[in-house]
């Protein structure tokens, strides 16, 4: 039959396309055919005899190793009590008797049996011990449905130290578990919930696997249907530095226990790279406690800490910069041209506009800029805010990085506060911007506020020239077999626009206040040659807090540091030593000079 | 009144068998939807699927039956108008769409969710069916062959973007469907097939992992027993635990207890298959096999080209669905998470269904010798 268009082939091309339909029902009707009828009975089975249970096996998360290869985080071997979910409840009986054993009580038993839907296992209690272990597997048929399932459990080996920067793990919530259901997280996963754990969970937590089991009807497995090996998480290679870490963190216990104050922090880097070495927040806590689900009693101690040991002070600890501060307010107004660097202005222990002055009412008589920063002269910058305004010194503050978050990989990073009219604008109901203000923010009071690692990176870009690197903690992210799947460099952020001979000025400056001014005393003698600046930033609350922030070799810097002490009073007594003692272990000089090493150790011991 | 008269005429055309067929599936379709959704289980949203599956196809039917007064060579009007719709729609759902499931495939419009990529499956029917009857054996070489690629390859890869790997490789069958009947060399059709098999290797590298694992888990559900796998696994058993009768209506309990992962949806089959047995399963088929064969029947009685290549890209897109959907199910094809025509639950599907199936009756009405 010719068509009007011409084409004559429809009918049989049409043909073979009806032919082709009753082909593609007559497969589909014969594997149905074949499922149904051929293998009917054994599907039947699987159906009836109480079908098919999944039992996972955990898969181990990534390893944290520090710069040098030391461990820092791994995994043990442990045991966990599940139940496998039936056709038929478990009898109370059973829970009854699990519940002796594990010391758990029955209505916790019975909530999380209730709480879980789906046919993985219902876990009842982690890590337990290998007596329990036996008597369940010895007992089995006092125990039906009871499992024992091998699960990697999460080992901080150096307990408390560096708690905040790698984080801890537990199991999801179910608010996690709605934002992350895409990703592949399920019910029952454990997850990194801060710190490193949590910024790097999807490389670190590896894939779970599995076996799919056919189980009878009292839940025993009967036959194995399909196996998904685990693959292990990838590992970590931190940028910390473990020994420096711990004396860091012994550096900073033995001074709060010497001064009876509870909280501080402390940050060390590298300024060329931005390289993170150290990090501590005190007080801490033990992350091994989230590992097998942390008790009431121990989450109550926590949270009832007055000084919060769950927050990461040196990156969420938000403090005035107190002196450290006059680093910002002499680089803007010898880069404004606001003061000439020999020029000496008179302090007379205040200031002539507004009778604010030096703690304890020292007078310094005419000084110029090297000797005001060396002696942290409050009037000399009083000056400078003067000359300056709020309006350049908050162009400056920004410029070092203040005001925003570094951008270093650990969660709840906060932003710090740089004093600025906009703000009072909106937070007071005097929104007017007083001279005293000005003031009061050169020297960073008022409402100004840093994290402990800004004060860091301000005093690392003076350290580096005026290059800002992005702080980071990680270096590498590598499989078991060491194969790299993701390497950190060095990241440039931004660079101060100053001339070179500003920021040469302030080095000078800070290089004196070791040799004559503020921290000159403690570091009396010290063989490298440090550039630091102590501070004190008042509270509201209590006693000051002490600020010391440093860094050296003075010539060519590769560490920065920086310590405060909450309430800790004047930074040259509480936050300078601690400084010092890192400087030393960084250095491996003093203490921890190579033949006095075993010395050092002993008497961080001792003085916990 | 002429009108009347052609009315009653067009009236006496209905295909009655297809629509029987067509009725039958769609009734099935409440039934196991409410059995899949526990609506024997006293709860207060037990009749929602039910409910609303219903209201929506009682709606679609009203509108088709509303549609059967206009002639479809319409259609053929809005061809460009229909092309341009379509991929403003597309760009949409990857702007605004809602993601579930790796892929973005929703605009959520009040309390309906749509996926546009259902309906551009017919849209394009059209449109192609349209581009496609002024070349009507015409298709010799790979030039006269490109513009027509080009022209389903803008949606196709917009849809394979979001990413629907399943409703672009609907595009596919459908391309070729209707080449075919347009009377393509079959040399020509040999040597794209040979092309795209030696491309399959390069394409494999363009599909995201979880699609990698789907085809993986298709040679063995064993690879990951626990993710998709595990969707096969659960319903081989329901399927096959229904043997030749069937456990009952409401009695499967691979599907009753949960086991049986979507199974209102993409999954309702196995529900069929568990509790209607190999007899309900082969009758359902049956009933497909009766859409798909009239179907066939009226693109060769259609009065025009258009009407004929809009028949069998119809047909070829509702065969492909069947095949790849109880494939599926049955373990003999990937998991691609397209549904079953008329069976599966979802409004943006049901609607594309019953929009296909009236505009085969429409064919059938103005077939050659009612209109001389």
């Amino acid at each position: 039959m010719v068509e009007k268009d011409g084409y004559d082939g429809y009918n049989r091309r049409l043909r073979v396309l009806g032919m082709l339909m009753v082909l593609v029902i007559a497969v589909l009707i014969g594997r149905a055919g074949y499922l149904q009828i051929y293998e009917g009975e054994y599907y039947a089975g699987l159906a009836d005899g109480n079908r098919i249970r999944i039992i996972p096996s955990v898969a181990p998360r990534g390893t944290f190793y520090d710069r040098n290869g030391q461990l820092l985080v791994t995994n043990r071997p442990g045991f966990t009590v599940s139940l496998l979910p039936l056709t038929s409840p478990i009898k109370d009986e059973v829970i009854a008797r699990l519940s002796q054993l594990l010391g758990v009580s029955v209505e916790d038993i019975k909530d999380k049996i209730a709480g879980h839907s789906g046919f993985n296992p219902i876990r009842i209690k982690t890590d337990v011990t290998p007596d329990i272990v036996s008597i369940i597997e010895e007992q089995k048929e006092l125990y039906p449905g009871v499992m024992i399932e091998n699960t990697p459990i999460r080992d901080y080996v150096l307990k408390q130290e560096g708690a905040h920067t790698f984080g801890y793990v537990s199991e999801i919530n179910d608010q996690e578990l709605e934002e992350k259901k895409a990703d592949g997280y399920k019910s029952g996963d454990i997850i990194g919930k801060f710190g490193l754990e949590k910024i790097y969970d999807k490389y670190v937590r590896g894939e779970d696997g599995g076996d799919q089991v056919e189980v009878d009807v009292s839940g025993k497995p009967v036959k194995r249907l399909g196996r998904k090996v685990p693959v292990p998480g990838a590992d970590l290679v931190l940028t910390i530095d473990k020994d420096l870490q711990t004396a860091a963190e012994k550096a900073v216990d033995a001074r709060l226990a010497e001064i009876h104050a509870s909280a501080a922090a402390a940050v060390v880097m590298n300024p060329q790279t931005g390289e993170v070495l150290a990090l501590v927040s005190r007080p801490a806590f033990d992350p091994n406690l989230f590992a097998h689900g942390i008790s009431s009693k121990d989450w109550a101690k926590l949270n009832n800490n007055p000084f919060h040991p769950m927050d990461d002070k040196a990156i969420s600890g938000e403090y005035p910069p107190g002196s450290t501060f006059k680093i910002v307010t002499g680089t803007a107004a010898l880069t404004e041209g606001k003061v000439a660097p020999e020029e000496k202005i008179f302090d007379s222990g205040h200031h002539w506009i507004i009778p604010k002055g030096n703690a304890e009412g020292e007078a310094l008589g005419w000084i110029n800029f090297q000797e005001a920063l060396a002696h942290s002269d409050n009037v000399y910058f009083y000056e400078m805010g003067n000359r300056l305004g709020i309006d350049l010194l908050e162009k400056y503050a920004r410029m070092f990085g203040l005001g925003q978050r570094t951008g270093i990989d650990l969660p709840y990073e906060a932003k710090g506060l740089v004093a600025n009219r906009e703000y009072k604008k909106k937070n007071f109901e005097d929104g007017d911007w007083y001279l005293s203000e000005t003031f009061d923010a050169a020297i960073g009071q008022g409402f100004n506020l840093v994290t402990p690692l800004q004060a860091a990176m301000v005093m690392g870009e003076i350290a580096a020239d005026g290059k800002r690197y992005k702080p980071h903690l990680v270096s590498r992210i590598q499989t078991q077999n060491g194969e790299v799947i993701k390497e950190f460099q060095p990241e440039l952020l931004s660079e101060l626009q100053v001339p070179a001979n500003v920021i040469r000025l302030v080095q000078e400056g800070l290089h004196d206040v070791t040799k004559f001014g503020t921290a000159a005393s403690t570091f009396r003698g010290f063989p490298i040659d440090i550039a630091g600046k102590t501070g004190t930033a008042e509270n509201s609350q209590g006693r000051d807090h002490g600020w010391f922030v440093a860094y050296g070799p003075y010539d060519n810097p590769n560490i920065v540091v920086a310590v405060i002490v909450e309430q800790g009073g004047f930074g040259s007594q509480s936050a300078v030593p601690i400084g010092r003692e890192i400087l030393e272990a960084a250095f491996h000089v003093g203490r921890y000079a190579p033949g006095a090493q075993q010395d050092a150790k002993e008497e961080g011991g001792a003085n916990p | 009144m002429v009108g009347n008269t052609l009315n009653k005429k067009l009236f006496k055309r209905m295909d009655v068998v297809l629509i029987l067929a067509a009725a039958g599936i769609l009734v099935t379709s409440l039934v196991i939807i409410g059995s899949a959704t526990h609506i024997n289980t006293p709860s207060e949203e037990r009749y929602w699927y039910v409910q609303r599956q219903g209201i929506f196809a009682v709606m679609n039917i009203a509108l088709a039956a509303f549609l059967m007064n206009f002639d479809y060579k319409m259609l053929a009007g809005f061809r460009k108008k229909l092309y341009i719709f379509n991929i403003i729609m597309l760009v949409a759902v990857m702007l605004v769409g809602h993601s579930a499931l790796g892929a973005q495939r929703w605009i959520v419009i009040g309390p309906i969710s749509l996926q546009p990529s259902e309906f551009s499956k017919l849209i394009m029917i059209v449109c192609l069916a349209g581009m496609l009857e002024e070349r009507v054996g015409r298709l010799n070489s790979l030039r006269d062959l490109l513009p027509v690629a080009a022209y389903v390859g803008v949606p196709f890869l917009l849809v394979l973007k979001q990413p629907d790997l399943g409703t672009s490789l609907v595009f596919m069958a459908i391309f070729f469907g209707m080449i075919f009947v347009s009377g393509i060399r079959l040399k020509l059709l040999g040597g794209i097939f040979a092309a795209g098999l030696a491309a399959m290797p390069v394409l494999w590298h363009f599909l995201k992992d979880y699609q990698k694992m789907r085809i993986m888990v298709f040679m063995d559900p064993n690879v990951d027993p626990l993710g998709s796998g595990y969707h096969i696994i659960q319903s081989k058993i329901a399927i096959g635990s229904g043997m030749l009768f069937g456990k009952g209506l409401f009695h499967g309990t691979q599907s009753q207890l949960n086991f049986l992962p979507e199974n209102h949806t993409d999954f309702i089959f196995a529900v069929v298959g568990e509790e209607l047995g190999f007899i309900g399963v082969a009758l359902l088929l049956l009933l497909y096999l009766v859409v798909l064969w009239r179907g066939v029947q009226i693109a060769r009685d259609a009065a025009d080209t258009f009407g004929r290549l809009l028949a069998v890209g119809i047909t070829s897109m509702i065969a492909f669905h069947v095949l790849v959907n109880v494939g599926m199910t049955m373990g003999i094809m990937p998991v691609t998470g397209i549904p079953l025509p008329l069976m599966s639950y979802g409004v943006s599907s049901l609607t594309t269904n019953i929009m296909s199936i009236a505009i085969l009756l429409n064919i059938h009405q103005r077939k050659q010798k009612l209109l001389f």
